[in-house]
């Protein structure tokens, strides 16, 4: 605060003390302004980044006070021995495939939608965005509930429907616990894409759709060919969040099916935590963390670098 | 009627087809109502389970009506654990959501208006934080919490969210900021207004609709939180709401009614909030994806 007085001289271009002098100025402000964030941001995220990525390279139970070196001997032991790694792995790239599709289609086909003018239609909006400000967690404890076996609303509504055959145990049936879960996962992952994309429809002009219309053009030609390769940027950054979002995925699954039944419904987030915190298993857990980051980095490089580039 | 609406509507010049649009306009509506009450239904399930009595769920399904309304099931849930939750959730999100903000605007502030050598190469390096997976960080971050022995303290956790807000909250106030003029600032600078008066007075009351987004989208991030409280809050008064709804989970794991009740509490702020300041969720986010 005891700055303030000297920079206010010092900083105004007019002074013209040599040139230099303003612009030193300006690099100690711009360094106690930039100094909080930085510094929380080393410790919290960049730090722990690169001390996870010297941990794979250990066998430790994160107890003891010394560990032991073994190189590349956890991914070894992953690509090798641990089933489970290969069940969530596959998981994991399952999820991210239907929800590269689904709810991003989903969100698409509403922001399309909702974009026409009608009387009500901020009310649909905030209706379909609504399920996207409740935490995933959230959304999971919701959808539980709706799979419950005999008290759920899903096999009751089959029932009264005449539909008694097609009766489950949502959440402890191997073959389709995981699916179920996308469902609760997917009700909360919609909003986003659609919101992005209400954004980027904002961004066409008007007169181009109109243009096409009068020329004869259909309304799916008019997508075809004038909406979609217009929102090509909305689809990008669409693709790469949920791309990011998929591979970590975890509190969802944690909170339905804990993993479970035997493991089928792991995923490479909830198994890196259930390696870390409930076997000990640090190395192991970092390297899966590792692996994650490595996976990510195929959307995360162009989306960054495409963030970067648009400042 | 029919043909002012569909004048309105589609506003454009193809006014031949207005009359006959009352059909497929009638059909759109109902499609998408429809389509809109699958797609809230289980909310409706949600609160409407809350609103049953434990004798309710013993006779009758799902579809039943309650007999009478409980809500006693609300203050039940409350008297037996939320009430907890709830305040250390509110506690963390008006503490930190602010101060979070407050730290980005001045990285941003700094980012765009101060001719700093590798500004840009020090944005490109904060965007970083938005693809790092949280899986990547969390066995340091025991670590290093455990070391100054804030494990089990929503102290500790408070310094892991603001971390973690940087990111996308410097990304959003920068975005927004360049669209200030420079030369408002150059001439604030000239009648001898320092760097912190220029930051204060105004680029910061100028960019209120980034911050107000920021405050929204911050706000119920934070409130929503699960993965890093799971790992590191462990007793029972330190809890914050989404941690202590899974808890609620497993002791209260047979009375639905309150479990429900608990989670409709949950989601009142986040109604609440989001009705106030719904515009802001489009606005906000298209603002920090098209510069």
């Amino acid at each position: 605060m005891s700055l303030g007085g000297a920079d206010t001289a010092a900083a105004t271009p007019a002074a013209g003390r040599g040139g230099s002098n303003p612009l030193r100025t300006e690099w100690r402000i711009g360094a106690l302004f930039l100094a909080p964030a930085l510094l929380l941001y080393v410790t919290i995220i960049i730090y722990p980044l690169i001390y996870s990525s010297w941990l794979s390279l250990f066998e430790w139970d994160g107890i003891s006070p010394t560990r032991r070196f073994v190189g590349l001997d956890n991914y070894a032991t992953l690509w090798s021995q641990n089933r489970v790694f290969w069940i969530a792995l596959k998981n994991s790239a399952l999820w991210t495939a239907v929800a590269l599709v689904v709810p991003t289609s989903i969100g698409l086909g509403l922001a399309l939608l909702l974009n026409r003018s009608f009387a009500g239609r901020g009310f649909y909006r905030g209706l379909f965005y609504f399920p996207a400000i409740l935490s995933l967690s959230l959304c999971g404890l919701i959808w539980t509930w709706i799979y419950h076996p005999t008290l759920g609303f899903l096999n009751q509504f089959l029932g009264w429907v005449g539909l008694e055959s097609l009766h489950r145990a949502w959440l402890s049936e191997p073959s389709i616990a995981l699916f179920a879960v996308m469902v609760a996962a997917g009700w909360h992952n919609t909003g986003l894409p659609m919101l992005l994309y209400l954004a980027g429809l904002q961004t066409i002009p008007r007169e181009v759709l109109e243009a096409a219309e009068v020329d004869g053009a259909t309304a799916f030609q008019r997508f075809r060919h004038v909406t979609w390769p217009m929102l090509k940027d909305t689809t990008f950054v669409v693709l790469a969040i949920t791309f990011i979002n998929s591979l970590k995925v975890y509190d969802v699954v944690y909170v339905m099916t804990f993993g479970g039944p035997a493991n089928q419904t792991q995923v490479l987030g909830t198994w890196m935590y259930f390696l870390t915190y409930n076997f000990n298993r640090i190395g192991l857990g970092t390297a899966i963390a590792v692996v994650l980051f490595g996976l990510t980095l195929i959307f995360a490089i162009p989306y960054t670098r495409k963030l970067g580039q648009e400042s | 009627m029919s043909l002012v609406v569909a004048g309105r509507d589609s506003g454009s010049a193809v006014l031949p087809h207005a009359g006959r649009a009352a059909i497929p306009r009638i059909a759109f509506y109902v499609g998408l109502s429809l389509f809109a009450l699958v797609w809230i239904a289980p909310v409706f399930i949600l609160v409407f389970t809350a609103l049953k009595s434990a004798s309710d769920f013993a006779h009758g399904g799902t579809f039943a009506l309650p007999e009478r309304i409980e809500w006693a099931n609300f203050a039940k849930a409350w008297d037996v654990g939320i009430r907890t939750y709830f305040a250390n959730s509110a506690l963390m999100t008006l503490v930190k959501v602010p101060a979070g903000v407050l730290i980005a605007a001045m990285a941003a502030f700094a980012l765009t208006f101060l001719r700093l050598p590798g500004s840009r190469a020090l944005f490109t390096f904060f965007i970083v934080g938005l693809v790092v997976p949280i899986q990547m960080t969390l066995v340091p971050l025991t670590l290093l919490l455990r070391n100054l022995d804030l494990i089990d303290s929503l102290f500790g956790l408070f310094w892991l969210y603001l971390g973690f807000g940087l990111p996308f909250a410097i990304m959003v106030m920068r975005g927004y900021m360049r669209s200030i003029p420079r030369e408002l600032v150059e001439a604030a600078l000239i009648d001898g207004c320092s760097w912190f008066g220029v930051f204060r007075r105004i680029v910061l009351p100028l960019s209120t609709p980034a911050v107000v987004s920021l405050l929204i989208f911050d706000g119920i991030a934070t409130w929503n939180e699960f993965i890093l409280a799971q790992i590191f809050l462990r007793q029972n008064s330190n809890r914050t709401l989404p941690l202590g709804l899974v808890n609620f989970q497993t002791e209260f794991s047979t009375a639905y009614e309150l479990l429900a009740a608990a989670q409709c509490i949950t989601i009142v702020p986040l109604v609440v909030v989001y009705l106030f300041f719904q515009r802001y969720f489009v606005d906000g986010l298209s603002g920090s994806i098209k510069s």
